[in-house]
């Protein structure tokens, strides 16, 4: 059962960077707590302190400034789901985030928890890396910006001190020329963890049809989430045409062993992250814009 | 010393901060309509609503209601005068061990709280975090459908 430990609300950043300054390992920041309460519950995590972040204005704030979103940590993925700002400059991440767990588990995990978890199928991370990006880390020796990719150290494992929190993501508003496609897969439709999926961001030359930029960036078959800019590269200047997006997919998959290696189900998932790579490029390229 | 609303009524309880609040609900305050399924927020037996919203009363640790406001399903109609979600349940076959359906009111209350007139559609995504052993969820759906407001 979940081990006794001390509930702390503080009502500002520096009063939460100053208690984790206090405890570091002893502590750990609680924000929607669907993954904390579960490894709480099975005692694979015993903290003396839980730090409560979701009272802080900065953490639960969701905003535009200069051309760039901000996300707070403490924003729901419900929230995110149901954003008319998000639909608008960062579908691809309301897409995303509007099919994980169920709705009792978007109503109170938050971006910054998927985030700091860090698990390989973390759904949130694909989109953000497809929109190039990053997170605000604060702690008691300052506010940073890091690029949201160099956050991931390995599975579970964030670059992150024991006093550090994450503050928000941000990223540049898509341009409405941009198009966006989020694919995933799971054993069944709702309350399960993606087994693959695939996050793109697509432009194309006003004139013809030639892909300008493209940005892929999958999720849960590699370790930690990454681009492909493998086929990122191969994709510049092409028309994306059967044979150009069937080489494309090659990469990918190569991409998927050359980092995962080969496994069990490597058999079965090298078609089918092929497939949904394509099937990601058609909805992007089909889809609103 | 934890100090929310629930069911419409001032409560104040005194318990440690390492309860959820389903524990709270059930052990705290002896409201046993909120079942433990899995106790990980994988089945929505323990389903409550939190300021409206439907969630998994056993990954919200109890501090986290403090200044909030909870629907249990004890608050949900009475025995003289059943909400309509509740009467349509029973109408519909919707109920066979009654071990998910409060938790499936509770989600089904919040939706039509919101939006009134679901498609079929909607009504699935909101009963998509509730796991029912029995019906096959025909049953639940048709009667959650058939409430008009």
């Amino acid at each position: 059962m979940i081990p006794p430990f001390e509930y702390k609300t503080p009502k500002t950043l520096q009063e939460a960077c100053d208690l984790l300054w206090d405890y570091k390992e002893r502590a750990k920041v609680i924000a929607g707590g669907t993954d904390l309460v579960i490894a709480l519950r099975n005692e694979s995590l015993r903290p003396e302190v839980l730090i409560d972040i979701t009272h802080i204005p900065e953490l639960r704030m969701m905003r535009v400034e200069n051309g760039m979103i901000f996300i707070g940590g403490g924003i729901t993925h419900s929230e995110i789901a149901s954003s008319p700002l998000i639909h608008q400059y960062g579908k691809v991440l309301s897409d995303a985030v509007s099919e994980i767990g169920s709705p009792q588990i978007r109503n109170i995990g938050t971006i910054g928890g998927n985030i700091v978890n860090a698990s390989p199928a973390g759904d949130s991370i694909p989109p953000l890396l497809v929109l190039d990006a990053f997170a605000t880390v604060v702690s008691i020796e300052g506010k940073k910006e890091v690029s949201l990719i160099h956050l991931f150290e390995s599975p579970y494992k964030t670059t992150l001190k024991p006093y550090e929190i994450l503050l928000n993501v941000q990223f540049k508003k898509l341009p409405s020329r941009m198009r966006t496609g989020f694919v995933r897969l799971a054993r069944r439709e709702g309350m399960a963890i993606a087994r693959m999926s695939v996050a793109i961001a697509l432009d194309l030359e006003s004139g013809g049809n030639r892909i300008n930029e493209i940005r892929i960036a999958v999720g849960a078959i590699t370790p930690t989430p990454q681009r492909m800019s493998e086929a990122e590269e191969f994709l510049k200047g092409r028309l994306p045409d059967e044979e150009s997006l069937q080489k494309a997919s090659f990469l990918i998959s190569d991409a998927m062993i050359k980092r995962s290696g080969i496994r069990p189900s490597t058999s079965y998932k090298r078609p089918v992250i092929e497939a949904l790579f394509k099937r990601a490029v058609r909805q992007a390229l089909e889809g609103e814009r | 010393m934890i100090r929310f609303l629930l069911n419409g009524k001032e409560v104040q309880v005194e318990i440690p901060p390492h309860w959820t609040l389903l524990r709270l609900l059930r052990e705290g305050l002896g409201l046993t309509g909120t079942k433990e399924g899995c106790g990980i927020g994988e089945c929505g037996a323990c389903t409550v609503l939190l300021d409206g919203k439907p969630v998994n009363s056993c990954l919200v640790l109890a501090p986290k209601v403090e200044g909030k406001e909870v629907q249990t399903i004890e608050g949900m109609g009475s025995r003289a005068s059943l909400h309509p979600l509740q009467k349509s349940f029973i109408e519909h076959g919707a109920i066979q061990c009654g071990f998910c359906t409060p938790g499936m009111l509770m989600a089904s209350k919040a939706l039509l709280d919101r939006n009134p007139q679901p498609t079929r559609e909607e009504i699935k995504e909101a009963i998509s975090g509730n796991l029912c052993r029995c019906t096959g969820y025909q049953q639940i759906i048709e009667a959650i459908e058939a409430v008009k407001k």
